[in-house]
């Protein structure tokens, strides 16, 4: 059943044997016109595209489960490499820090992959409403902190530099703890994997908190590693059959669109109300997902 | 003379790749929608996605239906970041950077056996 417009949106449902329901411009305008809600404002909020896309495919769309994960997976893809580009070019970016976690993080989100295609829909759905609990507690926390002035330590390893574009001075740096960070890393993809997420909202804190990167340059090098790991997991959904090309591409399409917009927006809009408000919007979601 | 390879330069390279790969990747997917919007939409999504070798053949052989490029398109997109770990790779060996040229090659191998095993598993 759909529960945002019953007659009017159809999908492919390959969990069912009872064959093909047509596709209508109305049901791709939709996914569009969704992708570039959530993009939107995951981009505003630095939290990626996946954790609102999801919901909004299951709960709004009815989608199965393990489609809307293979959805979001790739929509992940696009964003955070269409983000990493631009990151790589400004420099903000560690790529050999970022090549190190990606060791933990693919193999973290392959294991998520081959999990998730064991689990039931049902079993996911919860694993997601407890994910979004979780996501909704650290923005609150986020959105609770003062910013202080952030401390740099240049007796770790794999030292880093970036012009920072608010003061225009350069910002050195190196990192420590890696073995540390490359656990998260691991806890990061696996949840990538099993619940179709980029997993940044675990990897930047840890990249900031115990390795002592910059913020900026914990957020574009996580961004770095996102498409990566997405993509660890995603040819075992594609595998699996759970990619369907008419709920994928419109979704994907409007998801780029609506983090290019988000982005652009986001150097006017102070993120902070957003935060709690969709703090609080994640949580009622992640109830809605459990009871359902 | 050939300049020497930098970060910089290694930066660069994989972030042209990101960029090709995923506006080509985006192009291909609406070319796809497009041309499926203007046969209504009469083909539907198989009931199992097609392999990579099916894909493969159904382009070379000049028989890609609209469903089949949206799905280039997604495999495209797919591709782009493993793409982009050979980039970095061919970079790091380029500067001279073993060791980090061989922490891009396990994270290589692993992605082609997570491919592999998608295959074999499927």
């Amino acid at each position: 059943m759909c529960v945002a417009c019953p007659g009017t949106f159809v999908y492919y449902d390959r969990t069912r044997s009872s064959g093909t329901h047509p596709v209508t411009y109305t049901s791709l305008l939709l996914l569009y016109a969704s992708g570039i809600i959530t993009g939107g404002i995951g981009a505003l909020l630095g939290l990626g595209g996946g954790v609102f896309l999801i919901p909004f495919l299951v709960l709004v769309f009815d989608l199965p489960m393990h489609q809307a994960i293979a959805t979001s997976i790739v929509a992940v893809i696009a964003t955070s490499s269409a983000g990493a580009a631009m990151n790589l070019e400004r420099h903000t970016v560690n790529m050999r820090f970022g090549m190190l976690l990606e060791i933990a993080t693919v193999l973290g989100a392959v294991l998520g992959g081959i999990t998730a295609n064991l689990l039931s829909g049902a079993v996911l759905k919860k694993l997601f409403a407890f994910l979004l609990l979780v996501v909704s507690v650290l923005m609150i926390r986020r959105a609770r902190q003062r910013r202080s002035a952030e401390e740099v330590h240049l007796d770790g390893t794999l030292p880093g530099s970036f012009v920072d574009d608010a003061t225009g001075t350069e910002v050195k740096y190196t990192v420590k703890r890696i073995p540390s960070v490359m656990s998260v890393a691991f806890v990061a993809g696996n949840v990538s994997g099993l619940l179709g997420v980029g997993g940044g909202i675990f990897k930047v804190p840890a990249m900031t908190m115990l390795s002592g990167m910059p913020i900026k340059a914990a957020t574009a090098t996580s961004n770095f590693m996102i498409g990566v790991t997405a993509a660890a997991s995603a040819f075992i959904y594609f595998a699996n059959g759970h990619m369907d090309p008419y709920i994928a591409s419109p979704a994907v399409l409007g998801v780029l669109t609506g983090s290019i917009v988000g982005v652009r927006l986001g150097r006017k809009i102070k993120s902070h109300v957003l935060t709690w408000i969709f703090a609080l919007v994640l949580l009622a979601i992640a109830i809605q997902l459990y009871v359902r | 003379m050939h300049e020497p390879v930098t970060d910089a330069t290694v930066e660069h390279w994989s972030s042209q790749v990101l960029r090709y790969g995923v506006w080509g990747s985006a192009a291909l997917m609406i070319i796809g929608l497009i041309l499926s919007a203007l046969q209504s939409f009469s083909l539907p999504a198989p009931e199992q996605n097609p392999s990579l070798g099916e894909l493969v053949h159904r382009v070379w052989s000049l028989t890609a239906d609209p469903i089949i490029l949206m799905y280039l398109g997604l495999v495209l997109l797919m591709f782009t970041p493993i793409i982009r770990v050979i980039t970095a790779i061919a970079g790091f060996a380029a500067e001279r950077d073993r060791r980090f040229a061989w922490v891009g090659a396990v994270v290589l191998v692993m992605l082609i056996g997570e491919i592999v095993y998608s295959v074999v598993a499927k």
